[in-house]
């Protein structure tokens, strides 16, 4: 199937690139709507979008790789994504990442099979304060523990998105 | 106008002028991998430090601007710890593969280390990051992912010099590397100056690798006659065989060299070059021939005519010149080749694939002769009945001598080249083997220098021409390729 970007994807587009002298500097931030929409950036996407922004696609392709922010297989719905760096890791990051490997029975970077969670450890959320934190798409959990844990992966598996934190 | 001081030694220089350039004014090297004088400046390599007085940390000479009253060492203990360290750095990941690497001998790696580190490493090498390797991208690259450096270089030649922006450094730290889109080639006329500018073995030239280690090869200055460009180039060869052409950077012309020229020099060792001559498909020694070409034009030699060509040097123009008015003394000949020159592409290639129109036109300064029109239409109406010319000259006069059934006599160097309607072909020594005199299209006077010797039985064009002479019973006196050159006057 051809990759084609939505006219309702372009006027969101246009107006992102107004805010920049350069269109081409939009460029990030198109490819954060694009994941947004489809929880990766596909191959086709990047074609569709160095093209839409006059940019060669080997330029796109490399800030894609570049930034580990950008999920280049699908997703799940839900993107687990624990920190793992000093503070988080003494605060019990492991133990995290451990009871999440167990509840959800996958690796890191993989997704469940009813495409609902994707697992990840991450560098340094810059939210040490919070220790350990835990990021769910776009949302920080902090201060996690195994019952806080339990009860957000419930939460989550019944469609309920609990408020961060 | 900033004054620097580089290891004591003091020079004006141009505003704007980086100390690394400063430095080569004064004769003295920095080490550099991603620096190229034709590319923008990356400072990615770090190769080229140098400590700069009243800097708290040592610059990168490529891109720090020389400033007025700047005092720099680049032989301090600092700075050769440094470039000990960058080349730690830059060897951590890259493989043992010198034994069998092409670049071995002409690579930034091997010099450097030599020159500057020396040390034994201290990772192991089973912990080396592995890459991919021999990887065929397009028609005249291999990359080896793991012997980059991820100087860019590359990557800044085919967004700065081509344009096409096919690749780029992909994923960050060590897990980098350079590719382009997947499933594409690398292909855009001008690749083969990858593996010149890549200062490590990663990209090397499919056609070249492992046909002689570099340390073997000859160098001779010559000009690519691939079009009416005519870069300047060096034939790099080895007993008697040409291995590969590589441009010479001036300022006239090229800095590069496009892939298409690079590889003419393969016609000279081609399946079909001609050491002999063809009689209508049999091949034939050149005596007979000569005497058979000889024989034909002598039938009728007002019906005889002579098209120069412009894939010939000057001289052996100026001796077909010379076998029209002189032996055969006739009016129909022709050294003139309108069309459109220039460069086509805004890099290298020219718009006219001929090499030596401009220099075809000093003969018809010097000789006169009809205009191409003319003889095509002698050749129709049926006053000219045997045309003499070079064999992809001949494609000038084609439609005409189809329609009139004229007697083609050419000189070619391979059988591929060869017309169909030739009657008789004459073998001549290419632009490799003898000396030739060119013009290029902005009028600048190019010299062929020859590297190789030709195959047995094979002479210049101009000798021949000679030969031809003297079977019609005349005498040109060409003795020599100069011999010819007596009447033109070159502007």
């Amino acid at each position: 199937m051809a990759f084609t970007l939505t006219d309702e994807f372009k006027q969101r587009a246009e107006k992102i690139c107004a805010r920049y002298p350069r269109r081409d500097a939009a460029l990030i931030p198109l490819l954060l709507e694009l994941q947004r929409e489809a929880g990766y950036v596909a191959e086709e996407a990047m074609d569709a979008l160095s093209g839409y922004l006059g940019l060669p696609y080997s330029r796109v392709k490399a800030v894609v790789t570049f930034y580990t922010m950008f999920n280049r297989v699908p997703a799940g719905k839900y993107h687990l994504q624990v920190c793992r760096n000093i503070s988080c890791h003494m605060a019990g990051a492991p133990g995290l990442l451990a009871a999440l490997r167990a509840r959800l029975g996958i690796e890191e970077g993989e997704t469940t099979k009813d495409g609902l969670f994707t697992l990840s450890a991450v560098e340094c959320l810059g939210a040490c304060g919070d220790a350990p934190v835990l990021q769910v798409n776009e949302d920080y959990f902090g201060r996690v523990t195994a019952e806080k844990l339990d009860v957000l992966l419930e939460d989550l598996k019944h469609g309920k998105y609990p408020s961060t934190r | 106008m900033p004054k620097i001081t580089i290891d004591g030694k003091t020079a004006e220089v141009a505003k704007g002028t980086t100390v690394l350039q400063a430095a080569q004014a004064l004769g003295i090297v920095i080490p550099r991998y991603c620096y190229h004088p034709s590319l923008s400046i990356s400072g990615n390599c770090r190769m080229c430090l140098v400590e700069v007085e009243k800097s708290p940390k040592l610059l990168t000479a490529c891109s720090t601007e020389a400033a007025d009253g700047m005092v720099v060492r680049t032989d301090s203990d600092k700075v050769k710890a440094a470039r000990r360290d960058v080349l730690e750095y830059l060897l951590i990941n890259h493989p043992l593969d010198c034994p069998i690497c092409d670049q071995a001998g002409e690579c930034g790696l091997q010099d450097y280390y030599m020159e500057h580190s020396r040390a034994k490493s201290r990772f192991p090498q089973e912990d080396k990051v592995r890459r991919q390797k021999r990887r065929a991208l397009g028609p005249h690259l291999v990359l080896d992912n793991e012997r980059c450096i991820l100087c860019t270089r590359c990557v800044r030649f085919c967004s700065e010099v081509t344009k096409t922006s096919e690749l780029e450094v992909m994923e960050r730290g060590d897990h980098s590397y350079i590719d382009l889109k997947q499933g594409k080639a690398l292909d855009n006329g001008y690749t083969l100056n990858l593996a010149d500018i890549c200062p490590v073995g990663a990209w090397t030239s499919r056609d070249f690798r492992f046909k002689q280690r570099v340390w073997f090869l000859k160098r001779t200055p010559t000009v690519c006659l691939g079009c009416a460009t005519g870069c300047l180039m060096e034939a790099h060869h080895n007993d008697g065989v040409l291995y590969r052409l590589v441009p010479r950077p001036n300022a006239e012309t090229n800095t590069w060299l496009c892939d298409h020229g690079r590889m003419t020099y393969k016609a000279v060792r081609a399946g079909d070059r001609l050491a002999k001559g063809v009689i209508k498909n049999g091949l034939i020694e050149l005596e007979p021939a000569l005497r058979e070409a000889a024989g034909r034009i002598d039938e009728n030699h007002p019906a005889a005519a002579v098209l120069g060509s412009p894939w010939l040097s000057v001289e052996d123009n100026a001796a077909l010149a010379r076998l029209a008015k002189d032996a055969i003394k006739t009016e129909n000949f022709c050294f003139d080749f309108p069309g459109a020159q220039g460069v086509k592409d805004g890099i290298l290639i020219n718009e006219d694939p001929a090499p030596n129109a401009r220099g075809a036109r000093l003969v018809k300064d010097a000789y006169g002769g009809i205009a191409l029109e003319e003889l095509r239409a002698r050749i129709v109406d049926g006053r000219v009945k045997t045309v003499v010319t070079e064999a992809r000259a001949a494609a000038f006069v084609r439609d005409a001598v189809k329609a009139s059934g004229a007697r083609l006599i050419v000189f070619a160097t391979n059988r591929a080249d060869i017309p169909p309607a030739a009657y008789a072909t004459l073998p001549y020594a290419c632009y490799f083997e003898v000396p030739g005199t060119f013009v290029n299209f902005q009028g600048l006077r190019r010299r062929a220098e020859p590297s190789v010797a030709a195959p047995e039985g094979v002479r210049p064009l101009w000798a021949l021409v000679n030969r031809l002479a003297a079977y019609s019973g005349a005498s040109l006196h060409l003795d020599s390729a100069a011999d010819a050159l007596k009447e033109i006057v070159f502007k």
